[in-house]
């Protein structure tokens, strides 16, 4: 039998490149002026933006570097492996149903042993090798579903890529209902650097005057297919509904500031890593031409365990590393310290970081470092088939990177009854390449070949994002015993749902349904249970923003009020998520403190 | 099972592209396309070679050809799960699942035939269509049960402190299609898993992506085209009116 190269993907070059980069990048080995912790959204940005102002800077990727020319395996097939795009047999994802009810830490399953590597959710053929071992990265507490990637470039290799702006109503959400805090800035302070990366990267969306989801700067955007434009027909009609083209982060019409990236050739499959970079992905939007700049260096392999405190001057004299494969521990200074290593573990950090001066954990006087975890909440979800395209020849229905949305359009313009804040829907329709509804149909034959067949096109499905009222209750701790794989203490979750989510959910279903069945959808199924908290991997607000001190970590441009020269470039530091996808924001708002930062160091205040 | 080609030309960039029916001009789009990215999904999985098992024999092998067959069967538009070689992916399933899971589908296997036997004095692989759909009838009543059990393991106690508990899966393709329904008996088990399994493996064929559901993505487009109502237009594909 031959190698089954979908599992004999080269990775050797790559891997020696980043063991001899690391060997090679050590502590004296040369002078830099920022230390941006992780490669992801928030460090590529935090290091694109320093490095392209003449800034010297020191990224530190946990992972390996990524071969962008050969890792994103964008057009594959299925049957280019006899297992189907199944995992290899010695890796083993965790399905939905066990995070609720296997102990934690998940990898820790005696069920497990026989598995070389344990992988979240996420972990499927496309993103086996970039997505972490639960074996080596432990957590404990509460069910959470936490997703990690340590690979240059992080998540953003296989992100979702929907690129939707907060607005006012998030920004001010707590001036409208009564709950919990405002962010300390507003919607005029964010619109700027929002068209800034929209302008860098690309983004595809149609201008829509919605005051719930803030109009972008926008290339080409998606066209619906026969299915969708029955949907949307009926959608619409709903007071305050709109089904609209997904906005997301891929550049459709290409952008002159890049070399690596191409503009997008409509495969669909973007989630596997776009081989042309159409998609946003931080190796070559922001890693690469940041490097080309000569004035940042890459360390892969650098997972890093504190930031180190200057006791006389009570400010971070830099970062504390172990080396990933050798273990060597080292200190790399800089005048600044940027974490970008993703909510939680940016917050794990500075958990990690005690001293005299800071016994609970740098920059959390306030004790609230690691309260007010949020993500959203997801779910409930609706499918059903559109009866005009019951047996219809398939059409080309999946060629694009993005599937519509609904806004928000609850506690928009009215109140309602049960809960406070929103929901938006994605979705879409028409025929994909699996189809997955067949696990549904009953029967056998040629009566349930047919009726697959006749479905096929015909599939319309939205599923449910929903906000999770920040609360402090909701919060990661450092665990007391469990370390990682590199003697780290892993974070304890202490993070439910609580009741405006639950009848949010159900909400959401009764609105997906009641969309369904305007649009004279046939087969409506419902399914109103909720994921496991972390499903949508938008965490946010462990250390979250405001003017006082005593009620938050940062100030608002996301450096700690107790150490004047530690940032946050993720989304640690968000009060209250919304229901928008995460990214754009944390590009956005990365970008608007780096532009804080220059500022502050042109001034010598860092 | 074998999917190997020795006599095949390798793919080529330039084949594979022809075989997409993109020009010389795509390949100026594609500046970081691998040649191996390329050559496997142009790829033609065209094997007409004996299998080679790693856990069915080849009776066995042969009651799952006709059963995977019985599932998706050919008809006017597209071969069925025989010629798209599921029960080769069915061998390859068994030989990477738990040992317990394998064993219990085995015996399912068994059961089956005696079950056959014990009806129609013949073993499965010779029963005729109406002999199949009578077995099938029986083995399947759980897919349109009024009251399908609830699958436990997504009665989320959102807010309960977790109580410890095996894994869940517990089909050989793990969650895919596990909460079809309460199942019961061994046959009943056995039927389901069987056909989520020939779903994925007829599927993710070349057959059933081509030929069968006539699947047109996966391809270079420079503009996603849509339903051309979108362009005010009537669609010539769904018959829909433009609006007003």
């Amino acid at each position: 039998m031959p190698a089954d190269k979908t599992l004999d993907l080269d990775l050797t070059a790559i891997t020696e490149e980043s063991r001899r980069l690391a060997a090679t990048i050590k502590p004296g080995s040369g002078k830099w002026d920022v230390i941006v912790v992780g490669t992801g959204a928030a460090g590529g940005m935090a290091a694109f933006q320093l490095a392209t102002a003449g800034v010297k800077v020191l990224a530190l990727e946990a992972g390996r570097m990524i071969d962008h020319r050969a890792e994103y395996r964008t057009m594959e097939w299925p049957y280019a492996s006899p297992r189907r795009s199944r995992l290899p047999p010695d890796h083993r994802a965790l399905a939905v149903a066990e995070y609720n009810f296997l102990d934690r830490p998940y990898g820790n399953n005696p069920a497990f042993a026989k598995y070389k590597k344990v992988e979240s959710y996420a972990g499927n053929s496309f993103t086996r090798n970039w997505v972490v071992n639960e074996k080596e990265h432990p957590t404990t507490g509460t069910p959470y579903s936490w997703v990690r990637a340590r690979v240059l470039g992080g998540k953003t290799s296989f992100w979702g890529r929907v690129a939707i702006r907060y607005g006012p109503l998030q920004f001010k959400a707590a001036s409208r209902d009564g709950y919990d805090v405002d962010w300390p800035i507003d919607y005029d302070d964010v619109a700027p650097y929002y068209d800034k990366v929209d302008m860098l990267l690309g983004c595809s969306g149609t201008k829509e005057g919605l005051v719930q989801v803030p109009d972008g700067i926008y290339q080409r955007p998606m066209k619906f297919n026969c299915a969708e434009v029955q949907f949307k027909r009926a959608v619409d009609k709903f007071p305050g509904r709109r089904f609209i083209p997904g906005r997301c982060g891929v550049t459709t019409d290409g952008i002159l500031n890049n070399r690596y990236r191409s503009r997008c050739l409509g495969r669909g499959r973007c989630g596997r890593g776009c081989d042309v970079n159409a998609a946003f992905h931080s190796p070559t939007a922001l890693i690469l031409p940041a490097r080309d700049t000569g004035n940042l260096t890459v360390r892969p392999y650098s997972v890093v365990s504190e930031v180190i405190l200057d006791e006389t001057t009570g400010r971070a004299a830099g970062v504390r590393v172990i080396d990933a494969n050798t273990k060597e521990v080292m200190d790399f200074k800089a005048r600044v310290v940027v974490l970008g290593a993703g909510t939680l573990d940016s917050t794990r950090i500075l958990l990690n970081s005690r001293s005299a001066r800071h016994p609970q954990g740098l920059g959390n006087a306030s004790g609230l470092l690691g309260c007010y975890l949020s993500e959203h909440h997801m779910g409930p979800r609706g499918s059903g088939f559109i009866p005009t395209r019951l047996g219809a020849e398939p059409t080309l229905d999946d060629g694009r990177p993005t599937a519509p949305y609904i806004p928000r359009f609850r506690n928009v313009t009215d109140k309602h009854p049960d809960f406070i804040r929103g929901y938006h829907f994605q979705g879409g329709g028409g025929a994909f390449e699996y189809p997955a509804f067949a696990h549904d149909t009953p029967g056998w034959g040629k009566g349930f070949k047919s009726s697959v067949r006749k479905h096929y096109p015909a599939l319309i499905s939205i599923g449910g994002f929903g906000e999770v009222l920040p609360k402090k209750e909701n919060r990661v701790s450092l665990d007391a015993e469990v370390k990682d794989a590199w003697g780290i203490p892993v974070l304890r979750f202490d993070y439910r749902f609580s009741d405006n989510e639950i009848k949010m959910a159900k909400d959401m279903g009764d609105t997906a349904e009641e969309m369904l069945r305007a649009a004279g959808a046939e087969d409506v199924k419902i399914d109103r249970e909720m994921l496991p908290p972390g499903w949508s991997i938008h965490e946010i607000g462990t250390a979250r923003m405001g003017e006082d001190p005593r009620t938050s970590v940062t100030n608002k441009h996301c450096r700690l009020h107790d150490v004047p020269n530690v940032f946050f470039a993720d989304a640690a530091p968000f009060v209250s998520g919304g229901t928008q996808n995460t990214t754009w924001s944390i590009l956005a708002m990365c970008w608007r403190t780096m532009d804080h930062l220059k500022e502050q160091m042109r001034t010598g205040e860092v | 099972m074998s999917t190997a080609r020795p006599n095949a030309r390798p793919v080529t960039r330039r084949t594979a592209l022809k075989t997409l029916g993109a020009g010389a001009g795509a390949v100026a789009l594609l500046p970081w396309l691998s040649e191996e990215g390329l050559a496997a999904f142009a790829e033609v999985q065209k094997t007409k070679a004996a299998p080679v098992l790693k856990v069915l024999t080849p009776a066995q092998y042969a009651t799952v050809e006709a059963l995977t067959e019985a599932i998706i069967p050919a008809d006017e538009r597209s071969p069925g799960a025989k010629v798209a070689r599921v029960a080769d992916y069915m061998d390859l399933l068994l030989s990477e699942a738990e040992p317990a899971l394998r064993q219990r589908w085995l015996e399912g296997l068994t059961a089956l035939d005696a079950e056959s036997s014990k009806r129609f004095a013949r073993p499965f692989v010779r029963l005729d269509v109406t002999q199949v759909d009578a077995l099938f009838a029986d083995i399947s009543r759980y897919e349109t049960a009024k009251a399908p059990v609830a699958d436990p393991a997504l009665d989320i106690p959102r807010n309960e402190e977790p109580r410890p508990k095996p894994p869940q899966v517990d089909t050989l393709l793990g969650d895919v299609g596990r909460h079809a329904g309460g199942r019961k008996t061994l046959l009943e088990e056995f039927f389901a898993d069987t056909k989520q399994a020939t779903i994925h493996g007829y599927y993710t064929s070349e057959i059933g992506i081509h030929q069968e559901l006539r699947y047109k993505g996966n391809k270079i487009l420079l503009e996603f085209v849509g339903c051309e109502t979108v362009e005010g237009r009537d669609c010539p594909h769904c018959g829909q009116k433009a609006e007003a």
